[in-house]
């Protein structure tokens, strides 16, 4: 006869985990559809979701380790969420072939400019190696600043808000800055605000024009490999500098 | 519909798994990247047919900002960070976005107009 299959899984825990994931996705979707909806650009479905659910942990009394724990699936899939940017990566290659030493020597000056001003400003005004790394991942895409935050022992957390910050900041007031530099070519406004505003920034510029929206999407994403590129080794060696 | 989705996942998946070989034995990147690198090295080799993967990415991209937000809500930890450092934080990341905005900008500007003067 054959053994009855028994599965390990310890209910009491499960049953609060799936209840908490999707509690996070309802909220999450319901602020989506607000900005669906309203086309605001300040009503950031991610920043609003974590301004909603702050304060539902703090009424339930429920610590943080215990939430991030139970939703530990939704953190587990920035992993593939990063292969999958593989994909507008590929549908830019093509575009970037005739002048990507250009592209590619003046995304490389303007990551590593970033990393040493948000690292040397956060060594002096703040003094937290953590957060100093956090910083200095904070103008690229969300899932890989993640991702290299927790490989440089940076804070998660502080990332992901600097990011929707850096994001908000480009995608507000980045054009019109842009223009009263007297920088008006679209594919320079989109390789600029790709470069400091990731995803969040280039969304709101491709409603301006195509163009605005290809350089963004490309500027982004090769931003962002460059980032993974040399953070490693110029945020260890700004490290030892500071210490 | 859902065969291609299942598509793109065993797709998604086989490059995450290989950039996790490549990661443990080479270091370097996060597997993920490799992942990433590998994806996109194989729709550029033809090995796979992007007509049939291009729905299911741009559902993931639409959507994966609520993957963020359990990491987003860790900030809960630090109340007096932000008391301290609040505005110091802020600060920081306007001015280096908006010093690289203008770098990268106004760089490639001169770059494209000096490129469209020697043409004419």
């Amino acid at each position: 006869m054959m053994e009855p299959l028994v599965i390990n899984i310890d209910v009491l825990s499960f049953v609060p985990s799936i209840a908490l994931i999707l509690a996070t996705i309802g909220i999450y979707q319901s602020f989506a559809y607000l900005q669906n909806k309203t086309q605001l650009i300040w009503l950031n479905p991610m920043l609003l979701s974590i301004a909603a659910i702050i304060p539902l942990l703090l009424y339930f009394k429920l610590p943080f380790e215990q939430y991030f724990h139970s939703t530990q699936l939704l953190n587990n899939l920035l992993e593939p969420a990063v292969v999958a940017l593989g994909f507008p990566l590929y549908q830019h290659l093509t575009s970037i072939k005739h002048q990507w030493q250009v592209l590619g020597l003046l995304l490389v000056l303007a990551v590593i400019l970033v990393i040493v001003i948000s690292f040397t400003l956060t060594t002096v005004f703040i003094a937290l190696p953590e957060i100093a790394v956090s910083l200095s991942l904070k103008s690229i895409t969300t899932p890989i600043g993640i991702e290299l935050t927790q490989q440089l022992n940076g804070d998660t957390s502080i990332t992901a808000f600097a990011i929707i910050l850096a994001g908000l900041f480009g995608a507000l007031l980045g054009p019109s800055w842009l223009n009263f530099i007297n920088v008006k070519s679209a594919k320079a406004q989109g390789l600029a605000i790709g470069a400091a505003s990731h995803a969040l920034g280039t969304a709101t510029i491709s409603k301006i024009s195509y163009e605005h929206g290809a350089y963004g999407s490309l500027s982004l994403i090769v931003c962002a490999v460059i980032t993974a590129l040399v953070s490693p080794f110029l945020i260890n060696n700004l490290a030892v500098l500071f210490l | 519909m859902v065969k291609n989705a299942f598509y793109s996942t065993t797709i998604i998946a086989a490059c995450l798994a290989l950039g996790k070989f490549i990661a443990a034995y080479l270091g370097g990147l996060p597997a993920s990247l490799y992942g990433m690198l590998i994806f996109t090295s194989v729709l550029h080799f033809q090995l796979v047919n992007p007509k049939k993967i291009a729905a299911s990415i741009s559902w993931i991209i639409q959507h994966m900002g609520v993957c963020f937000v359990p990491a987003g809500v860790g900030i809960i930890n630090h109340y007096q960070l932000i008391k301290d450092h609040g505005f110091a934080l802020v600060a920081i990341v306007f001015i280096s976005t908006f010093t690289l905005l203008s770098f990268v900008g106004l760089t490639y500007q001169h770059l494209v107009i000096n490129k469209d003067n020697c043409n004419n």
